[in-house]
């Protein structure tokens, strides 16, 4: 039972990684592919009505661990109090720019929100990175149980951590690379014109760097946590989503010479999907590693939900999930297709 | 001050106060859109439709401010009450888990085809996701509301040999009498509010002299509404959640009423302010046995004072429950007055002509607002000092881990934050009346308008 839930959480997260990165992506890289202010809404267009879906995924992984996982919640959450705000705020942010940044039909207003939007943006993504990093390297569980982490401390990845140190922010910066990847890669997919052909080309050097820095990164990781790979031996979920990634990266490479934008789109997703799942996978059963005695770090078993509730959940939330997939095909099929700029209206 | 707790209890009553001043205007305006779209869609009367579009773009707005400030709600019971999460995480995760799950993805998925979609969608579709996000968002009302049901009234859970608590009757815990009553009452004064704002605009509109058609619109659904909605909220529910309050959680309602003292043929309190220092209250004014009844059904019924309770039992902070308390009422039997007479100047053909009572109607929006978070101020005032009444205190759920300063500083910083973003409300909402519905589909612009998909 705590294994499914565990499994559902970690789908849960690659699903909103792989479904609002693209939106932050899109932030991300927005300056760079969009020259003009009418390419700019082309870009938010692009992302169009369903990002508060895509968002939502996040809300409903706080939900599960509210669920399944109470104390994983009540540990991490306030120990990682200022990150999680900052990020919360980045949010607030984002929804603003995105929905309000049309209202007006001012260049100073668009040109605020635009901003706004690419610079939380920027920090979503490697705030998020951040937090992954945390996750792998582990944070400062004491005898107590509880652990409150400061931005930084020495930098170093043993005993008193801070939020950042050179892991973390290299896996925040591995991040927004890879999510910038995969936001041009959904501008290729959503976009026509001058937009989709810069985003083409910068999609084909993001995903580059990022491939080339993954050896850099799984080495880092290695030093940092290496019974992470030792336990990856006899895990075959583990090895699945290793191999999903690399198919997802082949797919990436020959969907972009072969210009197919779908493919090369669902190739970048795969890739961070068997990223994530790969470390899911290899890290279990430990959901909180202890800096500082591996015996301090919390387990999906000490931090799961007593009683029935894990048995009783698992027969709504399938209904639940469904019928959530369900609405969103329903929607997406009316915002299918490219997005252009509408021709001048004729006078 | 010096309470840990404190600057935890002050962020999450200002954010949550603040959250719900939104979605009580989307949960009000959402029966509205969808009888409109639906009249539009049965009679093909273009009024209809025009009020429906008019309305959703300020619904647009307004929800995309809920959603906001509805995100860093969630996360707060992490953050800064991690040790009631762990308490209780195993019974209320059921129903934040469920609202995220069955209401959210709902309502985020149409929200966008509802308020930007109508010409993609054609009428009939349209009208689909309209329903729909109306459900969600009253859906999303129900499990918030179960949840916060058993902070007040815990059913349908067990404690564990650690202390902590999981769920034992799931069906009961979703069932919680109190979640309906307060979900009757919670929804029917969202309502009033959806109803105040719709009968403002109208009566702003009718000052003015424009618009005619579509104010006569706002103006007459609005205070037919409101005067359903305004009874509903005074009776039957306002009437039960009193008795429930009475049955479940005496000293709460000694304490909104400001009784001290025992006995029967309680009075119920007009005006007057609780001196605790002293224990009575000063410069009542009251209708004697009137407590008595309301409470148990009979004047002779013994309230009991809050002397009859022991002192780490009481609410701790007395005066503002009695006065939030006294302040919804209040405002609950002024709305009903106003209504009625509204409607009856209406019914004698003459609301259009009065203008003493439009410029009431135009003013009285933000009364709403104000009795909807007095009552919640009462609802989780009353509660104190438990967290889950009886079980829980609520000095002992905060995250014991953050610093004080920590708190302080997100404090303040989600006090700039929001203030800039009720601005920037403000603003765009008074764009929005100030250019008045739209006429045919000359759609002004919105995020996505421009573009062309496909
Ligand atoms: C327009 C808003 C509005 C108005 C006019 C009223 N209420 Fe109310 N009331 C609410 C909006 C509200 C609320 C915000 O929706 C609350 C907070 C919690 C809840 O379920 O509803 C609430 C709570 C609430 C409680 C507290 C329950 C608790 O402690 O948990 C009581 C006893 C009443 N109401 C009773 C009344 C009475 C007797 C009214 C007489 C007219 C009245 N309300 C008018
Ligand atoms: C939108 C309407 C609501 C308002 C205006 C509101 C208001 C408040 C206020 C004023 C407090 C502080 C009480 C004190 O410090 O003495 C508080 C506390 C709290 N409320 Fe609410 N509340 C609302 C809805 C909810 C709901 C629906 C829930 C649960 C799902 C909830 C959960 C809590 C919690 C956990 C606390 C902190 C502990 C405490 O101080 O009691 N609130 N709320
Ligand atoms: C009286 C209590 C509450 C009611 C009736 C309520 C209702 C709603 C509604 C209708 C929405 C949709 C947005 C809108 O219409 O503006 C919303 C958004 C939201 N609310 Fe609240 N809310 C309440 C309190 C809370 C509390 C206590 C939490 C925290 C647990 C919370 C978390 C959220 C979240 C996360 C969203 C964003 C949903 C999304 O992404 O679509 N709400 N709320």
């Amino acid at each position: 039972m705590v294994e499914i839930w565990f499994a559902i959480l970690s789908v849960t997260l690659a699903g909103y990684a792989v479904l609002d990165g693209s939106n932050i992506g899109s932030g991300v890289v927005q300056f760079l592919v969009a020259r003009s202010p009418a390419e700019r809404r082309l870009v938010v267009s692009a992302i169009g009505p369903l990002w508060t879906w895509h968002e939502v995924w996040l809300v409903a992984s706080g939900g599960i661990l509210f669920v399944a996982f109470p104390t994983v919640l009540a540990v991490a959450l306030p120990g990682f109090y200022l990150a999680v705000f900052t990020l919360l705020w980045c949010m607030v942010g984002r929804g603003l720019s995105l929905e309000l940044g049309g209202h007006l039909d001012d260049p100073l207003w668009r040109r605020f929100w635009e901003v706004v939007f690419s610079v939380v943006s920027v920090l979503t993504a490697i705030l998020l990175g951040a937090a992954l990093g945390n996750l792998v390297r582990g944070v400062p569980l004491g005898a107590s149980g509880k652990f409150s982490m400061p931005f930084f401390t020495d930098f170093k990845t043993q005993g008193q951590v801070g939020i950042l140190d050179w892991y973390t922010m290299s896996a925040g910066v591995f991040t927004l690379i890879c999510v910038a990847a995969h936001g041009a890669s959904y501008l290729v997919f959503k976009t026509a014109g001058a937009v989709h052909d810069r985003s083409a080309s910068l999609a084909r050097k993001l995903w580059f760097s990022a491939f080339l820095l993954l050896p850099l990164i799984t080495a880092e990781t290695f030093s940092v946590r290496p019974e992470l790979f030792t336990g990856m031996m006899d895990r075959p979920l583990a090895w699945l989503a290793l191999t999903t990634a690399l198919a997802g990266s082949i797919a990436v490479v020959l969907g972009q010479r072969g210009g197919k934008e779908l493919q090369a789109l669902l190739g970048g997703g795969g890739f961070i999907v068997g990223l994530l799942g790969a470390a899911a996978a290899s890290t279990f059963p430990v959901m909180l590693r202890s800096t500082i005695d591996p015996a301090y770090s919390l387990t999906a078993q000490r931090g799961a939900v007593g009683g029935a509730g894990l048995a009783l959940a698992l027969w709504w939330w399938p209904v639940a999930m469904t019928l959530s997939i369900a609405y969103f095909v329903a929607v997406f099929r009316q915002f299918n297709g490219k997005v252009r700029m509408a021709p001048p209206p004729s006078p | 001050m010096d309470d840990p707790a404190f600057w935890h209890r002050l962020q999450f009553a200002f954010t949550i106060t603040y959250h719900y001043l939104f979605p009580q205007l989307t949960m009000g305006l959402a029966p509205f859109l969808v009888l409109w779209r639906w009249r539009a869609l049965r009679t093909g009367h273009e009024a209809y439709a025009q009020a429906a579009r008019f309305w959703s773009r300020i619904f647009g707005i307004t929800f995309v401010v809920g959603v906001v400030t509805g995100i860093p709600m969630e996360f707060q019971f992490g953050t800064n009450w991690s040790e009631f999460s762990k308490y209780a995480g195993g019974v209320i995760g059921q129903t934040l888990a469920m609202e995220g799950m069955f209401a959210f993805f709902m309502e985020s998925a149409f929200v966008g085809a509802m308020v930007w979609g109508e010409r993609r969608l054609g009428p009939r579709k349209h009208f689909v996701a309209t329903a729909l996000v109306a459900l969600g968002s009253w859906l999303s009302a129900y499990f918030i509301l179960t949840t916060n049901a058993f902070m007040q009234h815990p059913v349908g859970h067990r404690i564990t040999e650690n202390g902590t608590l999981v769920i034992a009757d799931l069906g009961g815990y979703l069932l919680n009498p109190w979640a309906w009553v307060m979900f009757a009452h919670n929804q029917a004064a969202a309502v009033v509010t959806g109803a105040f704002v719709v009968a403002a605009v109208g009566a702003f509109y009718t000052l003015r002299l424009e618009h005619q058609g579509q104010a006569r619109v706002y103006v007459e659904w609005g205070i037919a509404a409101g005067l359903i909605s305004a009874v509903i909220v005074a009776f039957p529910t306002g009437d039960v959640q009193a008795k429930f309050v009475a049955r479940y959680q005496e000293v709460s309602l000694a304490a909104m009423e400001g009784r001290f003292e025992s006995g029967a043929m309680a009075p119920l309190h007009l005006i007057g302010q609780p001196n605790v220092k002293m224990r009575k209250l000063e410069n009542a004014v009251a209708l004697p046995g009137m407590l008595s009844f309301l409470a148990y059904g009979t004047f002779h019924s013994n309230v009991r004072g809050l002397e009859a309770f022991p002192e780490d039992q009481w609410p701790t902070n007395i005066e503002l429950l009695y006065y939030s308390f006294h302040v919804m009422a209040g405002l609950g039997t002024l709305f009903i007055g106003l209504m009625a007479l509204a409607n009856l100047q209406r019914w004698r053909g003459r609301l259009l002509r009065t203008p003493l009572l439009l410029w009431a109607l135009m003013l009285a929006f933000p009364f709403p607002f104000i009795a909807n978070t007095a009552g919640w101020l009462t609802a989780e005032l009353g509660r104190q000092p438990w967290l889950v009444y009886g079980l829980f205190r609520t000095s002992a759920g905060y995250a014991d881990v953050v610093s004080q300063g920590d708190t302080l500083f997100t404090l303040i910083g989600f006090t700039g934050l929001y203030s800039a973003v009720g601005l920037l409300y403000l603003f765009l909402i008074g764009r929005e009346v100030l250019h008045g519905p739209p006429n045919g589909h000359d759609e002004p612009p919105g995020p996505y308008p421009e573009m062309i998909h496909g």
